[in-house]
């Protein structure tokens, strides 16, 4: 749609642009409902290629990629609290960024709503997880940037992979690694690990983020239409799921530190 | 000084955990002494010569959702340029140009200095060195991003993000926005008269009408002795004037900026840098960087 805001502290383009508009496509993927998933089965996961360490400026860092899913995560902390109020636990906090070419249509650099609701469910995932009762007056800064962007579910379960690699890669005390699984169901079936395209054929998806190390769910995000046993078929899914993308990020996070 | 030497030569083997401490705590504590000690041996903190520049890596092309990417490594400051495409009315007064809108941002999540919030100083004022240059050289004739006389033609919003801080964005920001233009294909755009709407076809991808290369070399003068190319975030606050020179690839000259008196041991360097940057060594690098892509 139009994007007219005069920002006085960037260049700007003309005052109205529109993203461009594409000839009718012969195949409209909303409206068939495929029999089979294209490419992998139902609960094939992406592969996920992670790296800690690549941002030399920050305390812990991680690089996550799920084919078309591309986030960078750095960890800034922890360090003293700006507000004089005094906290005995340290505060988490988490922001997000979309880059302005990581979706279909340009995003404007202001930071929006969706931008907020996503720091929110990575925030919820991992608070749990982090031991904030050792780090009082301080405040640990988790800076996450989405360079590609495939699908909400795909960004808020890799994100807060991410985040907790790149906790884990600061050196921040934690009760264990925070991993996430999301799930569609599309007719009868279960997908895990939806792209944007299945997510949308889909009548409900679910995000479940747990620590498979003590075997707890720390968030789980439900959107759609879902009956109650499809809900707990979906957290079953995702939750045997998590332990193999635990052991993936474990690795990854031993080959870094073997390295340096 | 011995410390400094042992520092300087001892790169690849390690040193005991005690001398380790003490040197990262000089560092912090004495920035300009400790970058003294290394001048002095004609080296730099990170074991450089001083005209030397950090390893450069350019990949193309690794996303999807933009028009034209790019990502660059400079040493560890890494830049990350996407293209996005769309459509808009051309201005009154110039019925066939496009337009080209190129900003960089520096988030909180490259360097510590930097807080989350607005564009900062730094920001603002490198994405509009970016946009002179890349309008002044006119790396994209802007007529050829015309659809339709008066009525369409294409915006080109090329934003960049730093993801890693260290030191001289704008050299590598530079590269990214280029490379990725570079990269760019746009869908072939039809203009329907008689509805007033663009449709573009799914099929076909042009790749942009590029003109002109330019890239950049950044110089620093620290303690009004030694010139430094290419500086780190770490050398980058003690140098008291900073001279970037923008040539193209067939050594003309784009821009040039100072800041800062620009004097070295007594004399003017501007006509020193630009003949550097002018070099064909630097030259074919760029070249042969743009040739692979």
């Amino acid at each position: 749609m139009a994007q007219s805001n005069f920002d006085r502290r960037r260049i700007n383009g003309p005052d109205e642009s529109f993203p461009p508009l594409f000839e009718a496509d012969e195949e409209d993927p909303v409206h068939n409902l495929p029999r089979t998933r294209r490419g992998r089965s139902a609960d094939d996961i992406r592969p996920i290629f992670l790296k800690a360490g690549l941002i030399s400026q920050a305390n812990g860092s991680a690089y996550i990629e799920t084919e078309r899913t591309k986030i960078a995560c750095a960890v800034y902390g922890p360090r003293q609290s700006k507000t004089t109020v005094y906290s005995e636990n340290g505060r988490l906090n988490v922001e997000v960024k979309f880059a302005p070419f990581s979706c279909t249509r340009r995003r404007a650099p202001i930071r929006d709503a969706e931008d907020r609701s996503v720091a929110v469910q990575i925030h919820q995932a991992l608070w749990p997880s982090v031991r904030l009762e050792l780090l009082p007056k301080s405040t640990l800064d988790i800076f996450i940037t989405i360079i590609e962007n495939d699908g909400i579910e795909g960004c808020i379960a890799s994100g807060s992979v991410a985040a907790s690699a790149a906790l884990a890669d600061a050196g921040i005390e934690m009760l264990g690694l925070v991993v996430s699984c999301a799930a569609s169901t599309i007719g009868k079936e279960i997908w895990l690990d939806p792209t944007e395209e299945e997510a949308r054929m889909a009548s409900g998806s679910l995000i479940l983020s747990g620590m498979p190390a003590l075997g707890t769910i720390t968030n789980v995000w439900q959107s759609g239409r879902l009956t109650p046993e499809e809900t707990i078929q979906c957290m079953e899914a995702c939750q045997g799921r998590c332990l193999d993308i635990h052991t993936v990020v474990a690795q990854a996070l031993l080959d870094n530190a073997q390295v340096t | 000084m011995a410390a400094a030497a042992a520092i300087a030569s001892s790169s690849a083997t390690t040193l005991p955990e005690g001398d380790t401490l003490k040197a990262s705590t000089f560092q912090r504590l004495h920035p300009k002494a400790y970058f003294e000690r290394f001048l002095a041996e004609n080296l730099r903190p990170d074991g450089r010569d001083l005209d030397e520049w950090r390893a450069v890596s350019l990949n193309v092309g690794s996303i999807s959702t933009a028009d034209g990417s790019a990502l660059v490594r400079l040493g560890d400051t890494t830049v990350v340029c996407g293209v996005k495409a769309e459509i808009a009315e051309p201005e009154l007064d110039s019925p066939e140009d496009g337009f080209l809108v190129p900003n960089l941002d520096l988030p909180a999540i490259c360097s510590p200095k930097f807080k989350p919030g607005p564009p900062t100083e730094e920001a603002q004022v490198l994405s509009d060195r970016l946009n002179d240059i890349l309008v002044a050289a006119g790396v994209v004739p802007l007529s050829s991003l015309c659809i339709e006389r008066g009525r369409a033609v294409w915006v080109l919003y090329v934003d960049a993000t730093c993801i890693n801080y260290d030191g001289n964005a704008f050299d590598a920001t530079l590269l990214a926005m280029v490379a990725a233009l570079k990269n760019t294909r746009l869908p072939k755009a039809t203009f329907d008269e008689e509805t007033g709407r663009t449709t573009c076809s799914r099929k076909t991808r042009l790749p942009l009408q590029i003109s002109r290369l330019p890239a950049s070399m950044s110089f620093g003068i620290f303690d009004g002795t030694h010139i430094v190319v290419d500086p780190t975030s770490f050398e980058e606050p003690l140098l008291e004037t900073t001279l970037s020179v923008a040539v193209d690839e067939n050594g003309g000259l784009v821009s040039v900026t100072q800041l800062g008196l620009g004097i070295a041991r007594g004399q003017d360097v501007l006509m020193r840098c630009i003949a550097s940057a002018k070099d064909p060594l630097f030259l074919e690098c760029l070249v042969g960087a743009r040739k692979d892509r």
